[in-house]
């Protein structure tokens, strides 16, 4: 009996292991090793040293670049954040028919093509695009310019990442027990300072979770900066394929692969000792 | 060193190492099969820039060298400098055959990418390329500006007083530098070897007017036919899409800048009789006749032209009446470590 009841015991705990095992070998595959690879090519391209590091780290454009890239995605992750929590707000408040409905249709984007959605911009912005034309129709003979610009990149790269947020928030705002707030509201806590101290910490995990995912996403953006944004304004992404494509100096473009990724799993460590990554899932 | 082959083959996932991949690995899965078949049989792989290049490839190259050869054709996209270094890297080819222009072909060549060719027609190789075709990126811009003049140079490119509106270049220094150094009154005949220096303070003039620093053909296209743009330097191919589609367009062909498109094998490919071959029916008379007749080329094979119909040289850079307007890209005098130089021009972007 006692012998039965241990080996269904380590069943249990292998079978878990034993699921995982494809998922598990696929990544080492096919997401370590390559990693590694990068790791490895930054210190041993065109020569072995690091000689890369020191440049990616001391050179004024790679500064610019990086500073550029996090300063971009932290103003995409404050928009996401306006946008968001309004909108999420909004659909834990309303009947679940109409809540569905509003999911939809934000969840609809995710159906399109980057690629598709970063052109749709073009159209829309272009100079002989309906925005321009309302401009004019209002009066306004000189608008600005709006494609290829900051506005337009980050526009578009909250458009394509908002969902992230607001499927975050949504989803804890949807779990708060209403009597809470009752409660709160019965001690005399009303507007501001119900939100405050009240809703507002209630929801923090799920504005955690929707920023570190639209920060890290946004990190790593190509298409739509290189198509929308100002030439001034260069993300780390698309620097790293020009020193690739451009002049083959793959140690350096690994160099600075390397640099985003650790910058990136920093944040995400500050991020894990403050909420808990776990969190992340739900 | 064998381990060193299975690594990067793991690393650098494509389809034909997929399909490659999966024959080591499963061996003997029906799956796999015919791709174990496939690899070693008459097929070639070849780099495509898509658009319109495709087309007029598909039809008087590709299609041709199938009926002659029982070689299939496939194309991959896109067009990959860096992919070409990759192949031949980690021996895991995807394309076997690709073009490249001037600039390239002697960076590729130096960093021995190439597969030694020979010379298919008197005057046809250059850096272990074959001379395709050439091409031009010229000065168009929109009409629809009221414009007083109509602009004739790169220098009315720069004067955004008398032509004020958005500008766009392609963004790659060794083509826009001598366009700068041409605005700035050198002479064609004395811009190389390039006085970098001043062709980046001419730069500096047209800077903030540069709207879009274009990286595709396609996306040139786009911007010029949709008003993005009220002036650009663009391949003449894609200005001819542009002005095909009936967008309000013009162009000149002076001062257009002359690049040639060379036929280059990835160095080792495993197709390696089968590239060699498409590269000397692609260079041949006829082929090459009816593929730049179609795209608006310049035939580099002079046996060409006899192939070629009047009909279609007005379009063609290289025509009688257009050549002695245009000048020659000269990588080979270019004054400087182009690399270098491409350094220093996103430097100078990002400031």
């Amino acid at each position: 009996m006692g012998l039965s009841l241990s080996a269904l015991a380590e069943r249990k705990t292998l079978w878990p292991w034993l699921l995982l095992a494809p998922l598990t070998i696929y990544l080492a595959l096919f997401f370590l090793v390559p990693l590694v690879e990068v790791a490895l090519m930054s210190v041993t391209e065109p020569r072995p040293g690091l000689a890369n590091y020191e440049k990616v780290l001391t050179g004024s454009l790679y500064r610019k670049v990086f500073l550029n890239t996090f300063g971009t995605a932290l103003l995409v992750t404050l928009c996401c954040l306006l946008v968001g929590y309004p909108l999420a707000y909004l659909m834990s408040t309303v009947s679940k028919r109409a809540a569905m409905g509003i999911l939809l249709l934000i969840t609809m984007s995710f159906w399109t093509s980057f690629l598709v959605r970063t052109y749709a911009w073009m159209v829309l912005l272009g100079n002989n695009g309906p925005v321009v034309w309302l401009m004019q129709t209002l009066g306004i003979a000189e608008p600005p310019p709006l494609l290829f610009t900051r506005f337009s990149s980050t526009l578009a790269m909250v458009h394509i990442l908002a969902p992230y947020m607001i499927m975050n928030i949504y989803t804890v705002m949807q779990k708060i027990d209403p009597s809470l707030i009752r409660s709160a509201e019965s001690m005399g806590a009303y507007g501001k300072s119900l939100f405050r101290h009240i809703y507002l910490p209630l929801t923090a995990p799920g504005i955690a979770n929707g920023s570190v995912l639209v920060f890290v996403i946004c990190l790593g953006f190509y298409v739509t900066p290189v198509l929308l944004g100002s030439p001034r304004e260069q993300m780390a992404a698309g620097l790293i394929g020009n020193q690739i494509e451009q002049f083959l100096a793959f140690g350096l473009g690994s160099a600075m692969s390397i640099v985003l990724l650790v910058v990136t799993l920093v944040i995400l460590g500050i991020y894990h000792r403050r909420f808990g990554l776990d969190k992340l899932y739900g | 060193m064998t381990i060193k082959k299975t690594h990067n083959a793991l690393i650098r996932p494509n389809r034909r190492l997929f399909l490659q991949g999966t024959a080591a690995l499963a061996g003997a899965s029906a799956l796999a099969a015919p791709s174990i078949g496939r690899a070693q049989s008459k097929e070639l792989y070849i780099n495509s820039w898509g658009g319109p290049w495709l087309e007029a490839a598909t039809e008087n190259l590709f299609t041709p060298f199938t009926e002659a050869t029982g070689i299939k054709v496939n194309t991959v996209s896109p067009v990959s400098f860096a992919k070409l270094a990759a192949q031949v890297r980690t021996g895991v080819y995807e394309f076997d055959v690709t073009t490249l222009g001037g600039g390239d072909i002697v960076a590729a060549n130096n960093a021995g990418l190439l597969e030694p060719l020979e010379e298919p027609y008197p005057g046809g190789l250059f850096q272990n390329g074959v001379g395709s075709h050439a091409f031009a990126t010229m000065m168009a811009w929109r009409t629809d500006k009221g414009w007083d003049e109509t602009p004739q140079s790169w220098a009315d490119f720069w004067d955004v007083e008398r032509f004020p509106g958005g500008r766009s270049l392609q963004r790659y220094p060794a083509r826009v530098l001598p366009l700068a150094l041409l605005a700035d009154g050198v002479a064609p005949e004395d811009l190389y070897p390039l006085d970098i220096d001043r062709a980046f303070a001419k730069l500096d003039e047209i800077k903030e007017h540069v709207r879009v620093w274009w990286t595709g053909g396609a996306q040139s296209t786009q911007i010029l036919r949709d008003g993005e743009v009220d002036m650009i330097g663009i391949w003449h191919g894609r200005y001819f899409e542009a002005e095909d589609a009936g967008a309000p367009v013009a162009f000149t062909w002076n001062q257009a800048e002359l690049d040639s498109a060379y036929w280059v094998v990835a160095k080792e490919t495993p197709n390696m009789e089968a590239a060699k071959m498409f590269v000397d029916f692609a260079t041949s008379a006829e082929p090459l006749a009816g593929f730049v007749a179609q795209a608006n080329y310049g035939a580099m094979n002079p046996a060409a032209d006899a192939f070629i119909p009047d009909s279609a040289k007005p379009r063609m850079p290289t025509a009688p009446g257009n050549v002695e307007m245009t000048f020659e890209q000269d990588m080979l005098n270019f004054g400087a470590d182009p690399q270098e130089v491409a350094m220093r021009f996103d430097e100078w972007l990002a400031s």
